[in-house]
Formats: structure tokens, sequence, C-alpha cells
């Protein structure tokens, strides 16, 4: 099996065996990250697609410094990014500003019975912009500041975008333990 | 302190770390090939290319030039002897005479020299009489009047037939200087080229080089008239008039027609892309610009304000074409290297490039559309050219030319501050030029 040093020499050579290569290698873990920044299948298809595109024009500027996969990481959610600004005039307010404030309900340790594929369906279902911002912030680690500027908001509108979006996730991840505790106590 | 939310995070986090989702069948036959551009390597290789086939041109003509030499000399023991041979088997008066020399317009400086000196031996050593008849003596030698052998190789021996005595001698140095008076001066020519034009960019300059990496050159053209005078045998000056059309293509940068309906500005640009001859201004409001994978475009237009996708606007191409048009005047020196059927030149001069249009369009099956025009450009330019010329004589008067060029522009291209692009191109000029 060819090692990724010698992968990402023949795709910069334009080979496009290699260039299929890598996409083998690395499409399931970044159409992951595509799907957690989207709200459709449609839109991740078009991001993991376009962001393979730039991978290979970029790769020239790799420099062999940290890891690969957070590169391509990085080029992925800048793409999911830029999908989102070029049609952030498109979203609705009111599927943000509207939706009701949690209640505050505590945070309960117990969330074990909660699978990846459960999450990743709890946090696509967030408004655009909650999704957005807390996929910057909790999963990117980006703050406050850095995120108005990439998605041209304020840093209040920031804040005030990730509290709603842990309050949601919050609420819908209570609910889904607590459907899960009926059934194991055969409620 | 509130440490649900950090909780949460943290839950969110882990959890979709390791997360693989297989993705559609079919997303991988949409991702289109990237062929990334080698733009150094391939700006080194055009460069040892064209200096290999200069280089080859060269040592063509000298090793030409050489084995001639080395003929003639080859030929001049068997000349002594059939002298010598004629002498003793003809005891009548040895007769001097060139044959007609269907060359005698182009007999070179340094040939003339020698028959005049031959001459001059000639009158010293023989000093006929009123018979024709040289004196008798034992101190003359047909032979010494040829040699020394590397002299005379460069006489034409298969003209000198016999010797006939001073009126001939006279005849053939007056037949040198006719000959001299009557080889024209002027000629006019008709050249043409297509010309491989590029650029690069100066040290340090990081921007350029980036620009650069995504623009790519493209097959443009130059023709014209010129004039040249001949100053002497070797050195003759030239000069002219030329068109060029040169160009580029500015990849990465997609274009969308039908944008007019959504354009509410009136006047100013909407997109100002940013390249390595200059900054593109678009004039036509019905075109939308979008630069996918950088940052050239700049427009109140972004992506988190207009889609074009979502507007449904028709898609042209992924590129940009630059073409800019220029009137060249050349003053080039041509020094000639070898004087035969077919003439070896060395071409170096400047030449004075006045900008006299510059556009910027987009294609698609449907046609061209025009997009606007690049700011920034040096209306006036001088770049300097080296070349090799080849010039087979069809008649004393009309000869077909053949001139690999090279240019390299002196001056940068653009003067937008932060960009140092010198651009440079390589044609082989092609024509006919006509002797007055």
């Amino acid at each position: 099996m060819p090692d990724l040093k010698n992968i990402i020499k023949g795709c910069l050579a334009g080979n496009r065996r290699d260039q299929e290569l890598l996409y083998r290698r690395h499409a399931s873990r970044l159409y992951a990250i595509c799907l957690q920044y989207s709200g459709n299948d449609e839109e991740a298809r078009d991001v993991l697609q376009e962001g393979f595109i730039k991978i290979f024009e970029n790769l020239v500027h790799y420099k062999n410094e940290g890891s690969f996969e957070g590169w391509m990481r990085r080029i992925i959610v800048n793409t999911a990014l830029e999908k989102f600004r070029s049609r952030n005039h498109l979203y609705r307010v009111d599927d943000i500003d509207l939706l009701p404030e949690s209640e505050s309900e505590p945070y309960n340790e117990h969330y074990t019975g909660l699978e990846a594929i459960d999450l990743l369906e709890i946090i696509r279902d967030l408004p655009p912009k909650y999704r957005m911002v807390f996929n910057l912030f909790a999963i990117e680690g980006y703050s406050h500041k850095e995120i108005s500027k990439m998605i041209n908001i304020s840093e209040g509108t920031s804040k005030s975008n990730l509290s709603r979006a842990r309050a949601i996730l919050q609420r819908k991840v209570n609910l889904f333990t607590g459907i899960q505790k009926q059934i194991v106590n055969g409620y | 302190m509130d440490t649900s939310g950090a909780n949460i995070d943290l839950l969110f986090r882990n959890g979709l770390k390791d997360l693989e989702v297989l993705p559609p069948i079919g997303a991988w036959a949409n991702i289109r090939p990237v062929i990334r551009k080698k733009a150094g390597p391939f700006l080194f290789l055009r460069s040892a290319a064209m200096i290999a086939v200069l280089l080859s041109l060269s040592v063509i003509v000298y090793r030409y030039n050489r084995e001639l030499q080395v003929s003639a000399e080859n030929l001049m023991p068997a000349m002594n002897e059939l002298s010598e041979q004629m002498l003793a088997s003809n005891p009548a008066p040895p007769v001097l005479a060139f044959r007609e020399n269907r060359r005698r317009e182009t007999v070179p400086r340094r040939e003339q020299a020698v028959i005049n000196e031959t001459v001059q031996l000639a009158e010293n050593i023989i000093s006929t009489d009123e018979t024709g008849f040289p004196p008798a003596t034992d101190n003359f030698s047909y032979s010494e009047l040829i040699s020394p052998p590397g002299r005379v190789s460069a006489l034409y021996m298969t003209d000198i037939i016999r010797f006939s005595g001073t009126k001939e001698i006279n005849d053939a140095e007056s037949y040198v200087d006719n000959g001299k008076e009557r080889s024209p001066r002027w000629s006019l020519s008709a050249l043409a080229s297509p010309i491989y034009y590029n650029g690069f960019a100066a040290s340090g300059d990081d921007l350029s080089q980036q620009l650069m990496a995504s623009e790519q050159a493209r097959v443009s053209y130059s023709g014209g008239v010129g004039f040249a005078y001949k100053l002497s045998k070797k050195l003759s000056i030239q000069s002219g008039i030329y068109y060029a059309s040169v160009g580029q293509e500015v990849a990465g940068i997609s274009s969308y027609a039908g944008f007019q309906r959504y354009d509410y500005t009136k006047g100013d640009a909407n997109f100002r892309v940013l390249t390595s001859s200059g900054t593109i201004y678009t004039n036509n409001s019905d075109v939308f610009l979008i630069d996918r994978s950088a940052d050239r475009v700049l427009t109140a237009y972004t992506n988190d304000v207009f889609d074009p996708v979502k507007s449904e606007l028709d898609y042209m191409n992924s590129s940009l074409q630059q073409s800019f048009s220029y009137i060249e005047m050349p003053v080039i020196i041509r020094y000639k290297l070898l004087n035969r059927v077919i003439d070896f030149n060395l071409i170096g001069g400047l030449s004075y490039n006045l900008l006299v249009n510059n556009s910027v369009y987009t294609t698609s099956d449907a046609g061209r559309l025009a997009v606007g025009k690049t700011e920034g450009l040096n209306p006036f330019t001088i770049s300097s050219s080296l070349g090799m010329g080849m010039e087979y004589n069809f008649s004393d008067k009309i000869s077909f030319n053949l001139e690999p060029t090279f240019r390299y522009y002196l001056n940068p291209f653009t003067n937008v501050p932060g960009l140092r692009t010198h651009p440079y191109s390589f044609g082989i000029f092609s024509g006919l030029s006509y002797r007055f």
C-alpha cells in the first residue's frame, strides 16, 4: 500500500489514480465533517467535492508541518464556511430568533447512550447560523471574535447564537436520553 | 460557574471526533481532475530549450564554416602540383584570368584583401616585357604565387584557370572594386511569427509569484514590415513597425452571464480581479465573477450576499482571457556570421512598444463575452531581443528569412505597486525580404 508521501507526490504530479487513492482514504472522515456543517446531504456532497478540488489545488502549499488530516479538515471547514456565506442571505431570520429559549435543564453526565451518528443528527437539526457558530466554537475552537469576522456577525450575536445552540442541543440530548431511560425501565 | 455549556461542547466534540460516514456513490466522479501548473520548472525548461536551439545553430554555423576552410586547404597540395605540371608541360606564357564569378557581388572583404595582396605579389614577381613573357629567372615559381597555402585558401581556387599577365590582373582588381559598388545596401522585409509569451516575477515579489501560479500564457502572434540598411559587409541596422497581440489566461475565476437583472449599481466596476499584469475592472454589468479558490476578486457581491447558482445565472467559464496589443518599433543590429547561399546572422537590439489596446473577455460554447479592461499596465515598454537569423537567397534581390528570437521586457509590465512582472517571449519569425 503506498504511503501518504508517495500519494501526495503523485497528486502533485497530477496523477488521477493517486488523487482517487487520497480521496478513498479520507473521504469518509471528511464527509462526516461536511454533514456536520450542512443542513442536507446535497449540500454536504457539494462541500466534499469542492473541498477535495481545493485540496488537490493547494497540495503544493502543504509544508509537511502538522497533521495532514488536520490540514485537509481546515480546507473542508473553510469550504463549508464559504458555502454558508453564499447562502446566508437565504436563511430566514425567524428560523433563528423566534425559537423558544431553552429551559435551563441541568446537564446530565449519564448521556452515555448517545452514538456519534445520533449526535450528528442532533447537530444537523440546528438552524444554520446556530449550527455554524456551535461548530466553529465548540468543535473547531475558534473564539467569538474570530467567528464574528468569519461569518460577518457581531461578537454579541455569536455568543447569543452559541448559547441558544447549546440550549437546543441540551434539550434534545435530554429528550433523547429520557426516551432511552423509558425504554430501559420498561415504561 | 455554569459548566453545562462546556460539557455539552465536550460531548459533541468527543462524540464526533472519529465519526466516519461513507460519501454518496458518484461523489468522486464529480470531482474534476486537477493538474497543477509547474511554473518554475516549466520556465526553466523553456529557457533551456531556447538556449539549446541558439547554441545548436551557432555550432552548426561554426562547423560548416570550418569544413569549408579545411576542404579548401586540402585542395592546396593538389593545386600546387597541378601548377607545376602545367608549367613543365606548357612553356607558353602563363595566363591568369578569373572566371566569370557568379558570386562577384558577395566577395568578402578578407578575400578581397588576399586577392589584392596576391595581385601585388604577382606584379612584383612577374615584371613582364612587351611580349607578355615573364623574365627568364630561376627565382620565379608559380607555387610562390599561390603560396602560402593558408592565405590562398581564401581564394576561389577553381577560379584560377590561367595566367594572362598584368592586363587581366588589373581587370580582376577593377572587377572587385566594381562589385563592391554594385552591392545593394537597402532591404525591405515582411515578417510574422506566432509568439510564446510569458512572464516571471522579480525575485522577492511573492504576490506576483502567487498570482502567476494560476496564470497561463496563450499563443500570441506578431508581424509587420521592416527595412534594413547595410553598414558594411557584415553589419546592418534594421528597424520597422510591427503589430503584436499577446495575452494570458487567468484560471480559477468563474464567470457568469445574466447578472444585469440583479445589478443595481450604475457606472462603477462591479468586480475587480487582481492579476500579475494589473487589475481587471469589469465594465460589462451583465458579468458576475467569483474566485472559489482564492481572494483575487474584489466586489460588493461577495459569497454571503449573492449566490450565482441560486440566482440561476448562466455559467460561462472558469477562466478569463487577457489580451494586449502593441505597436512595436525595433532597432536591431544584424551581424553576418556566414555569407553563403544560406546566410546566418546574429540579431540583437531593442524594441520600443506602445500599448494600443487591452481587453478582457471570457468564452463559452455560445461565444465570447466582453468582461472589461486591465488597468495599471505600462503604456510604454522597452524590450531587448536576441536571435539567430537564417537567410536563404532565392536570387540577388529576394531572400527567405527565418529568425528564432527571444525577447525580454526590460521594464515591468505593470505599474501597480507591489507587482514586478517582467514578461518574455519567444517567436520564430519568417518572411521575405527584398534588396535594392
